[in-house]
């Protein structure tokens, strides 16, 4: 049983290799994870329009992560005390103490804290905002955790130490990081992201204040007129930084944003992707490439195709591959 | 011990703590970096459309330019960091959005595919051993 889940939400099933490679980074720093997620660990967003459905559908997480941790407590001797001390710190003092100048002295308090504590606790590590924002909002409010939670990034940034090292590859790019306003004030994406990227060597990170509405794409993409003006702000600002690489943050904004690639002469990864470039570790953006294809069942292939089942990808798949592109 | 027992006591708990804390100052709607694609917003007074909010968020139909906003809300948060009273304006936009569309003041989300398109992606790229461990 690993210590640690990395609970990567339910649309992250689009992007298979940023869970392999988000393990794998987890691994490297010391952290095992098994990744877990899809409709059996949902935080019931999905489902929200009927607050009773995402109401049971996260009450079934909730009891899912509570036996895993403790199961995880059991065989640790039920030494695992602390980890809800821990998962209150407010996002404020763990905030951005952060990434820019003193940046690991949130980390730094948690391992010496760790250190006193006989076993870590129990740890889900997120990917997904809304997951987490549902956690803090909702799920921990009802049901007790037994677990402590952290984003994917601040477990990297507590890590750095052991990532640093790694990122031996130099990465030709001077990216620009797709930022939004949202979920800053609960983890600080916006200053982590950039701060880890900045470890490797040959990237350039170009700063600009520009910030889209929601905290990820998938709210803007609801919303009428909404997406395609953030890619127009975007563009100038890549324009404006000569930036060539668009980094997004999140699921969405890669599924959102990864079409740009296609007509404006900008390269657009994960920051998952850039680390894993730095790495040496190879993969495979499949999303990116068949959302870019001329033909994207072709581009897919027939054996996955049919693996997958014909008659479900022809008629969930492609109808999200081949929609017009906002801009 | 948790804070509530289930979301319906959470919720009862939020609402009556925010319609007793909110001011309807209006500042988290002038700061709302939505409310230029909020349908039938544009030049509502920022407190008449936090008092239509509070009105939704009670279970009435609130003025069109409310529901509008509510409807285009996406949780930027921008609200939050202007808030004088730690309303969590967020969240009261959210819980608005969970009444209206229990009430009918706003159409729900269709998301019935979602979950169906979630696992058919799963299926393209997941292996079979991660498909049985992941989900
Ligand atoms: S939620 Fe806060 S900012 Fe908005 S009207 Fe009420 S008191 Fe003012």
């Amino acid at each position: 049983m690993s210590d640690a889940l990395f609970w990567y939400g339910c649309n992250m099933t689009r992007h298979a290799e940023i869970i392999r490679l988000g393990q794998r980074m987890l691994a490297a720093v010391g952290v095992g994870a098994s990744p877990i997620g899809g409709p059996g660990a949902c935080c019931g967003s999905p489902k929200e329009s009927t607050p009773r459905i995402a109401e049971g559908m996260a009450n079934r997480t909730m009891e899912r992560f509570g036996a895993w941790a403790s199961g995880v407590r059991s065989a640790q001797g039920g030494a695992a005390e602390g980890g809800e001390h821990r998962s209150r710190e407010s996002a404020a003092d763990r905030g951005v103490r952060s990434a820019q100048g003193g940046a690991a002295e949130g980390g730094e308090h948690r391992s010496r804290e760790s250190a006193a504590a006989p076993q870590a606790p129990p740890r889900v590590i997120t990917w997904c905002p809304s997951c987490h924002m549902n956690l803090d909002d909702f799920m921990g409010r009802t049901k007790e955790k037994g677990f402590d939670h952290r984003h994917l990034c601040e477990a990297l940034w507590e890590g750095r130490e052991a990532l640093a090292p790694l990122l031996r590859h130099p990465v030709r790019a001077r990216f620009l990081v797709d930022r939004h306003i949202g979920f800053h004030a609960e983890v600080p994406v916006n200053d982590i992201i950039p701060a880890l990227l900045a470890l490797i060597p040959g990237a350039e990170h170009l700063d600009h204040p520009y910030r889209g509405g929601s905290y990820m794409c998938f709210g803007l993409a609801n919303v009428p007129g909404a997406l395609a003006d953030h890619q127009r702000a975007l563009l100038a600002a890549l324009r404006e930084t000569g930036a060539d690489t668009l980094v997004t943050i999140f699921h969405s904004c890669h599924r959102e944003l990864v079409g740009l690639e296609k007509n404006h002469g900008i390269r657009v990864v994960n920051w998952v992707h850039l680390l894993a470039e730095a790495m040496g570790w190879a993969y495979q953006d499949d999303y990116k490439a068949w959302r870019n294809a001329e033909d994207p069942l072709a581009a897919i292939g027939p054996e996955r195709v049919a693996a997958a089942g014909e008659v479900a990808v022809k008629k969930l798949v492609l109808p999200e591959l081949a929609r017009p592109r906002p801009v | 011990m948790v804070a509530h027992p289930d979301w319906s006591a959470l919720r009862a708990a939020e609402t009556a703590r925010m319609l007793a804390a909110c001011t309807r100052c209006g500042r988290c709607a002038e700061v709302c970096p939505m409310l230029p694609y909020a349908e039938g917003a544009q030049g509502a007074p920022a407190p008449a459309l936090v008092e239509g909010v509070l009105e939704v968020l009670a279970g009435g139909e609130g003025s069109a330019a409310a529901r509008g906003w509510i409807a285009a809300c996406t949780r930027s948060g921008a609200c939050n960091a202007a808030c004088p009273e730690a309303v969590n304006p967020r969240l009261m936009l959210r819980l608005a959005k969970w009444r209206a569309n229990e009430t009918g003041a706003l159409p729900k989300r269709d998301a019935a595919e979602a979950m169906s398109r979630v696992k058919a992606f799963a299926r393209l790229g997941f292996s079979a051993t991660e498909q049985e461990e992941w989900l």
